[in-house]
């Protein structure tokens, strides 16, 4: 979603963009990447348009200011929703991309698609030659500049942003949402996008009894909290729209049916850390214990001869 | 006998009664992880499986979640002359044996019945090298080896019947 082509004439000339996220730290729903990006003589304007950290301003506000910046033709404006059954089964896979990694990816992907659109965001590379002295060199001009506000450590991401955009600039900073002007403006498209898509989210289980009053999703939000509470299920968890990757969701498992996973068994033998969250999930054991379980769920084949072994076709004598 | 350990019991296939046998086909999931209960549960409720609209070895592809795990799977028939069962311990027996200790009773009843069930990955999509599909290879092997008309020649036999891909398969596991 974002603003529609055909592409703007401004956009040939060099444009500045603000990348920033909403929805990152919530229990659920999907968490947005939203960027917005104008030509660099547009700045000062920009400065003028009110927009400041998406959290800081009220509902209403930052509604009246994404409309106010969609009419806007001197700005584009893009987003990124990721869904949370994606969040949720990329921390749980069997090998887990973390939450900044997902971030970065998103961050990525929004610039790759704007720069596919057209839009100006490398810097220009500008032959200087002085005859009479016989140089030639290159200089960089004013180009394209893009505003991040930081996943991590800001030089490394910069420096991972670099690699993937050699040709454009990087400004990668703490609270960027709050000094740049075009990065509060990103806040804000992907504040409101998040807002609507929870306002808008169409459950997918199909279970009575089931309402809409998240809460912002905020795991300290009173609402949300009676929310999770009243929707978890012994079996399934929770609906599709919880981030199960969630340490808020822990404690709620302690009242449901125990699920072991044949991945968490490779977490088991690896042992790195980040697999402790996993672990927690489907309350598996340490050490010998959990792997004696895995083996009583899992028909392994193991000892017999290898056209058993490998297709896990165990001998029952007891059923 | 000490050296048997096995122990014997009956299962029930039989209708007993019931108009109709209830067919599970297309109800039964396999899934990559042990979910310790036992009992009714909500599934088509919460269990929304999708077709991706993509084959991998002719083996349409589907996706559900489970617990936030993204589940690749297919829905595959059981091999012809094959069929699934579910089983329950059968009761009325129950008082009769109850001077047996618990664990040697051992009389099923069929429930349900099904010929289609749907295998679940977690993250991997399915394929034909899956150990699930693989083990139906089994099938093949015993009805070329222990079927009785065929148990004059069992090596000819078995070439008869098994396809050339399962061999190949079959080749590289023994090897």
């Amino acid at each position: 979603m974002g603003s529609e082509t055909p592409l703007p004439k401004w956009a040939s000339t060099p444009c500045i963009m603000g990348i920033d996220e909403a929805g990152r730290g919530p229990v659920l729903g999907p968490m947005v990447y939203g960027c917005l990006y104008c030509a660099r003589s547009y700045q000062k304007t920009l400065a003028t348009l009110n927009f400041a950290d998406s959290k800081t301003l009220k509902e209403e506000k930052r509604e009246e200011l994404f409309e106010n910046l969609k009419a806007d033709e001197s700005i584009g404006w893009s987003v990124d929703v990721i869904d949370p059954r994606e969040l949720s089964a990329k921390m749980l896979k069997k090998n887990k991309v973390n939450l900044n990694e997902i971030s970065h990816d998103s961050a990525i992907g929004l610039i790759n698609r704007v720069l596919n659109m057209g839009v100006l965001l490398t810097e220009i590379l500008l032959e200087y030659s002085d005859q009479s002295k016989g140089i030639t060199r290159l200089m960089k001009e004013n180009g394209g500049l893009v505003y991040l506000d930081t996943v991590g450590d800001a030089d490394k991401y910069r420096i991972k942003l670099s690699e993937r955009f050699p040709s454009i600039k990087f400004v990668v900073a703490k609270k960027a949402d709050s000094l740049y002007p075009v990065v509060s403006g990103a806040s804000i498209v992907a504040k409101v996008t998040r807002d609507r898509a929870l306002r808008e989210w169409v459950l997918e289980e199909t279970s009575e009894n089931m309402h809409r009053s998240f809460g912002s999703g905020y795991p300290g939000d009173p609402e949300t909290k009676a929310w999770l509470a009243h929707h978890k299920h012994s079996i399934f968890g929770f609906p599709t729209l919880v981030r199960f990757s969630w340490g808020t969701c822990t404690s709620y498992y302690k009242d449901m049916a125990e699920v072991l996973w044949e991945s968490d068994k490779v977490d088991e033998d690896v042992g790195y850390g980040s697999s402790g969250k996993q672990l927690k999930l489907s309350n598996v054991g340490f050490g010998k214990a959990a792997k004696r379980k895995i083996e009583e769920i899992e028909s392994s084949g193991k000892g017999r001869c290898k056209f058993f072994h490998s297709r896990k076709l165990e001998q029952l004598t007891h059923f | 006998m000490e050296e048997e350990k096995g122990t014997t019991g009956s299962i029930n296939l039989s209708l007993n009664g019931k108009e109709e046998k209830i067919n599970l086909s297309g109800q039964v999931h396999h899934l990559p992880c042990c979910i310790k209960f036992n009992g009714p549960c909500t599934v088509s409720q919460y269990f929304k499986p999708k077709l991706k609209g993509m084959e991998i070895d002719g083996l349409a592809v589907e996706e559900a979640h489970f617990r936030g795990r993204k589940l690749q799977g297919t829905t595959i028939s059981l091999p012809n002359g094959y069929a699934g069962f579910v089983l329950a311990k059968n009761n009325s027996g129950k008082r009769k044996a109850y001077d047996v200790s618990e664990g040697n009773s051992n009389d099923w009843e069929m429930k349900a019945k099904f010929d289609k069930l749907t295998y679940w990955n977690h993250d991997t999509p399915p394929s034909k090298d899956d150990p699930f599909l693989r083990s139906f290879h089994w099938f093949t092997v015993t009805e070329a080896n222990f079927f009785p008309p065929y148990f004059e020649n069992p090596l000819l036999q078995l070439h008869k019947q098994v396809k050339a891909e399962d061999l190949a398969t079959i080749d590289a596991a023994l090897a």
